[in-house]
């Protein structure tokens, strides 16, 4: 059921209670966890927050943790799956599931006792209505039955046969009609409002809102652009939402002068720069590393190397500059920057899109300028770090640290994690097209990620496979001849461990299908599965992000093409 | 130099640093002992001479009797200020000390202990209205009732004071009462996030 009063219905309910969170593993449900932890912190509501990252470790947490809960509040995971079925809880204990994972399953949906959707309502207008689905009268038509067997005259059991007749008929119509609805319904799988997005909106009916809480709310919102889950035109619109709030909490004085101490939380709002980690890195090195500029004009070629250098001299960037460290660049060139790639980007088929995003920054102190994407690159690092020694959980505890802001020292280290990644991802998306490996199998492309490979290990987390996946992608359409390419979803799989013999398979859209961002490989990968009789493992809570064997590959892609063709 | 030792061991206290307990020095202390006890044999034999009417042994007879009770006096302040580590360390510790703490303790110091540790739970139990007041938890008012903690082993389950258990699971975070769990943060199970 959805909850229509956020106070009534979910927050006064969970006072005086202990109260169990279980969060997925990502930026946006960390934002979300946070906001809500700072709600509780307020009002006193004892609580105990279990990251899980997939509905094995779900149903794991919540075996553990379910003694004496009644309340629990799942973040970023669990709408998608029936969660009483999975969960088998006791009858007082409730759901409320705040998640961006799109469609909602209709029986969390339509129990109207255990589980409370956190959700916009106008994002769930597509579930079928409820008759469409469930149906009452199941004892009618077994009554009907036993009255069939009844001695009763010819004449009445002929009549009574006919109806029943009819009554099957009719019955097997809404079954196949069920069905159908139900495939319509689950067929693509997309994201709804960022969870984070939903939290910071909670607080702000609450008048609990804080700059700090907004600050989360807008990685949050990040966190969904980065990682391709909605659209730009969503985007934007969260954008716009999330100014206001900004303009309202960073009020400046009339002259212009700073109101806040310099010591506090400061956000603006500018159309930042949609170069990764410029900031934290050096000029040259971020636009190789950014996806819009680096596919439209072919950085990982010799000639858009050229190309890249005539465009700098274009702008009056001396190379020298651009190689060192962007902090230290001349002052008067870094504040030109922007508007000099501004001017000159038409020349080389670049448009304002691809450069500039309406984005947010903050700063803390006069030091780290930090803008949004950054946060969230660095936060998904450190989410993703592959240091073995640490567990997932340590992982999840260093983000929320970094999100925390407690120590520069932790921020510094994840952002250089998070350069890592874009080395390795940029150089993968090279070796992948320089070798030809990009094939298109008709109605899909894919490509494998070589096994053994120095930077393959990266990619066995699913936030770098989904941005590994993106980039190559459009990489591929922006060289290609092909001119279906930009129609073409593409799959592509990575190893994830080599002594288990597993590896992801994950399947993104086309990309001219880029302003739904709606994703049919999650039902399509599942009925790959089953006309296979394989064994495939989606632990995620991505669908579309699966694990298999890796000798079952051949098979399920035959199967896959069988289905898309 | 005469009550040189008894100094050293004032000054060996000095060093060392806030809240440890150096080891009891017995060696010194028998030391400084025996130098009184040559001091005052001195003493004894000189006064009477100087009873007998040799007033140039007087001077002397007193030089000897200040450094006795310099020596004294250092003793004491070394013995008295022990003792108030230690008792600053029950406040701290709670009744069970740390072993290397007793290890550094001498015989009687741990007899005062004992002795200082019933005395102070027979008052405690006294106070309020039953089963007595702690009075060793919040030294200090806390700033909140509630705490974030953060799980840094795997301890199994922990039963709270409304008799709900909690799983204290590596890595999990929990909020919970300050006064449940402070002993748990003491014992580095828990880890404390300041917000």
């Amino acid at each position: 059921m959805l909850v229509k009063d956020f106070k009534k219905d979910f927050y006064d309910t969970l006072q005086r209670q202990r109260v169990l969170v279980l969060v997925a593993f990502d930026v946006d449900a960390l934002c979300a966890c946070k906001i809500l932890q700072y709600l509780f912190h307020c009002d006193q509501v004892v609580y105990t927050v279990v990251p899980v990252d997939g509905l094995q470790s779900l149903e794991q947490a919540y075996l553990e943790n379910a003694e004496g809960i009644r309340q629990v509040v799942l973040i970023n995971c669990g709408a998608t799956v029936d969660i009483v079925d999975l969960l088998q809880p006791e009858e007082h204990v409730r759901f409320y599931i705040c998640d961006s994972h799109r469609p909602v399953d209709i029986h969390n949906f339509y129990n109207a006792v255990q589980v409370k959707l956190l959700m916009r309502e106008d994002e769930l207008s597509t579930i079928p209505s409820y008759d469409e689905v469930f149906r009452d009268d199941e004892e009618d038509s077994d009554q009907s039955d036993e009255e069939n067997d009844d001695p009763e005259s010819g004449y009445k059991k002929k009549r009574f046969d006919d109806e029943s007749i009819l009554r099957r008929q009719e019955r097997r119509q809404w079954n196949e009609e069920r069905v159908r609805i139900l495939f319509d319904y689950t067929k693509f799988t997309s994201y709804g409002t960022s969870v984070a997005m939903v939290m910071f909106e909670s607080a702000w009916k609450l008048s609990k809102d804080t700059n700090n809480l907004l600050w989360l709310a807008i990685v949050g919102v990040t966190d969904q652009y980065v990682h391709f889950k909605t659209p730009r035109d969503k985007y934007m619109e969260d954008v716009i939402a999330l100014q206001s709030h900004v303009s309202r909490h960073n009020q400046r004085g009339s002259d212009g002068e700073s109101l806040l101490s310099v010591n506090c939380l400061r956000i603006s709002f500018e159309e930042e720069l949609h170069l990764n980690l410029y900031r934290h890195w050096t000029l040259f090195d971020s636009i190789c590393h950014s996806m819009p500029i680096a596919c439209k004009l072919r950085l990982w070629t010799l000639k858009g190397q050229k190309r890249l250098h005539e465009f700098l001299a274009e702008m009056g960037l001396p190379i020298a500059q651009c190689k060192q460290q962007f902090s230290a660049m001349d002052i008067t060139l870094r504040s030109e920057v922007k508007a000099r790639m501004q001017e000159y980007m038409n020349k080389y088929g670049l448009e304002n899109q691809d450069i500039v995003l309406p984005s947010f920054s903050m700063q803390f102190g006069y030091k780290n300028l930090l803008c949004a994407t950054d946060y969230v690159l660095a936060c998904a690092a450190s989410l993703e770090s592959l240091d073995s020694s640490k567990l997932q959980t340590d992982n999840f505890l260093l983000a929320s640290d970094i999100l925390q802001r407690s120590s520069p020292e932790k921020t510094d280290a994840a952002l250089e994690g998070a350069r890592a990644q874009l080395r390795s991802l940029v150089s993968q998306v090279q070796s992948s097209l320089d070798m030809h490996q990009i094939i298109s199998a008709g109605p899909f492309l894919y490509v494998f990620v070589q096994e053994g490979t120095a930077d393959s290990r990266f990619f066995s987390q699913p936030m770098s496979l989904i941005r590994l996946a993106r980039f190559t992608l459009q990489a591929h359409c922006s060289v290609t001849r092909n001119k279906r390419a930009q129609s073409l979803p593409l799959v592509l799989g990575a190893p994830l461990s080599l002594e288990e013999g597993t590896c992801l398979i994950i399947g993104i859209p086309p990309l001219d299908t880029d302003d739904e961002r709606k994703n049919f490989f999650g039902k399509a990968f599942e009925q790959a599965a089953q006309s296979t009789n394989m064994t495939v493992k989606c632990n995620g809570f991505d669908t579309f992000i699966i694990e298999m064997r890796i000798e079952d590959r051949s098979k399920f892609f035959d199967a896959l093409i069988s289905i898309l063709q | 130099m005469l009550a040189e030792k008894a100094l050293d061991l004032v000054r060996e206290l000095q060093r060392s640093l806030d809240g440890t307990l150096p080891p009891y020095n017995e060696d010194k202390i028998r030391q400084v002992l025996e130098e009184m006890q040559t001091l005052f044999d001195q003493n004894k034999d000189k006064a009477q001479f100087a009873a007998e009417g040799q007033t140039h042994l007087l001077s002397a007879i007193q030089l000897r009797h200040a450094a006795i009770r310099r020596n004294k006096r250092c003793l004491l302040a070394y013995l008295y200020n022990r003792l108030d580590q230690i008792k600053k360390m029950r406040w701290e510790y709670s009744s069970v000390l740390p072993s290397d703490v007793k290890y550094n303790m001498c015989e009687q110091e741990v007899q005062w202990f004992n002795q200082y540790n019933r005395l102070l739970a027979n008052y405690m139990r006294t106070l309020g209205d039953n089963g007595g007041l702690d009075l060793t938890q919040d030294m200090k008012p806390p700033k909140a009732l509630y705490v974030l903690v953060r799980c840094l082993v795997d301890h199994g389950e922990f039963e709270t004071q409304d008799g709900t258990t909690i799983l204290l699971k590596k890595n999990s975070q929990h909020y919970l009462m300050r006064a449940e769990c402070e002993n748990l943060i003491r014992q580095g199970i828990l880890e404390h996030i300041v917000q």
